[in-house]
């Protein structure tokens, strides 16, 4: 878990200097951004491939879910109200 | 882009479920691992390309830490409150929400505790996920940036973190990566904790 932060951060850190540093053209950044798109699609269909094929969570979603479903929409929706207050009280409320 | 990520996310359901080979599996790993990485080395040039983030976070200082504080006490708050609903003690709902949307770690501490139990943890917090995933665009867009951070919990630091970083901004994605960090290591803690109450 802790290397798998340091592993992030790393390469977080390595593309912040690339961007900072590096003379990257416009259109180059522009074609970063649907670039990025794409992979992100990509990665959230294989995400969706590899909950489809668990029999198991398939099939616990079948007999559980709208009690999983019931828990995973207020367990959202306070913390969506408590960064909100805390945004509108401490860190200024814009954006 | 809400739109877009549902169709890929339910395309990947429905062809894992109907139309993959299995050994897929395998691989998927690999290729989620691969794809994060890429993403996230995106995210860097992002930030790198917006040299005023770090004046920007450093006036705001120590305050963004109330950012994940405020997902971990409204995470739990929200599990409690559907536990009512649920008709389940507070420390077994409580345990649930303080899976921070981590599913597989919270589904395993739970474990020793029930298999149902546990079983619940896994699919909410999964949905969790799905919901984080589909719903940042929407709340960068209606409510605010910061509010976007909130759905994704301990997944702002990996698989939420390049969706934050495309609807809101630099500065954000710096702070969802922040939250998810602290969030992450919140989970193995508070998980134990609360179930013990």
């Amino acid at each position: 878990m802790t290397t798998r932060l340091f592993l992030y951060l790393g390469i977080i850190v390595l593309g912040g200097l690339i961007g900072a540093r590096a003379k990257l053209k416009e259109n180059f950044i522009k074609r970063l951004g649907s670039f990025q798109t794409a992979c992100l699609l990509f990665l959230l269909f294989i995400m969706g491939v590899k909950i489809g094929m668990d029999e198991k969570v398939i099939n616990s979603f079948l007999s559980i879910g709208l009690n999983a479903l019931i828990m995973s929409i207020f367990t959202v929706g306070f913390s969506i109200i408590f960064v909100y207050i805390i945004n509108k009280l401490c860190l200024g409320g814009k954006e | 882009m809400t739109l877009k990520i549902v169709i890929a996310v339910l395309l990947g359901i429905v062809s894992g479920y109907y139309v993959l080979p299995k050994d897929i599996l395998n691989y998927a790993d690999y290729i989620i691992d691969f794809g994060l990485m890429l993403l996230l080395f995106f995210v860097g040039i992002d930030i790198g390309l917006n040299k005023s983030v770090f004046s920007r976070i450093k006036a705001k200082g120590i305050k963004i830490l109330l950012v994940p504080i405020a997902i971990i006490i409204g995470s739990i708050t929200g599990s409690a409150i559907a536990g009512i609903i649920l008709k389940l003690p507070f420390n077994e709902a409580g345990a649930i929400g303080a899976g921070l949307g981590w599913y597989s770690l919270s589904s395993i501490l739970i474990a020793s505790y029930s298999n149902e139990l546990s079983a619940l943890a896994f699919i909410s917090n999964v949905i969790r996920e799905l919901i984080a995933i589909i719903t940042i665009p929407l709340i960068a867009k209606k409510i605010g940036f910061v509010e976007a951070i909130a759905p994704a919990g301990a997944t702002a630091m990996d698989t939420s973190l390049p969706i934050i970083s495309k609807a809101t901004d630099s500065e954000i994605a710096l702070i969802a990566f922040i939250t998810g960090a602290i969030c992450t290591f919140a989970v193995p803690v508070l998980v134990p904790f609360i179930l013990n109450l």
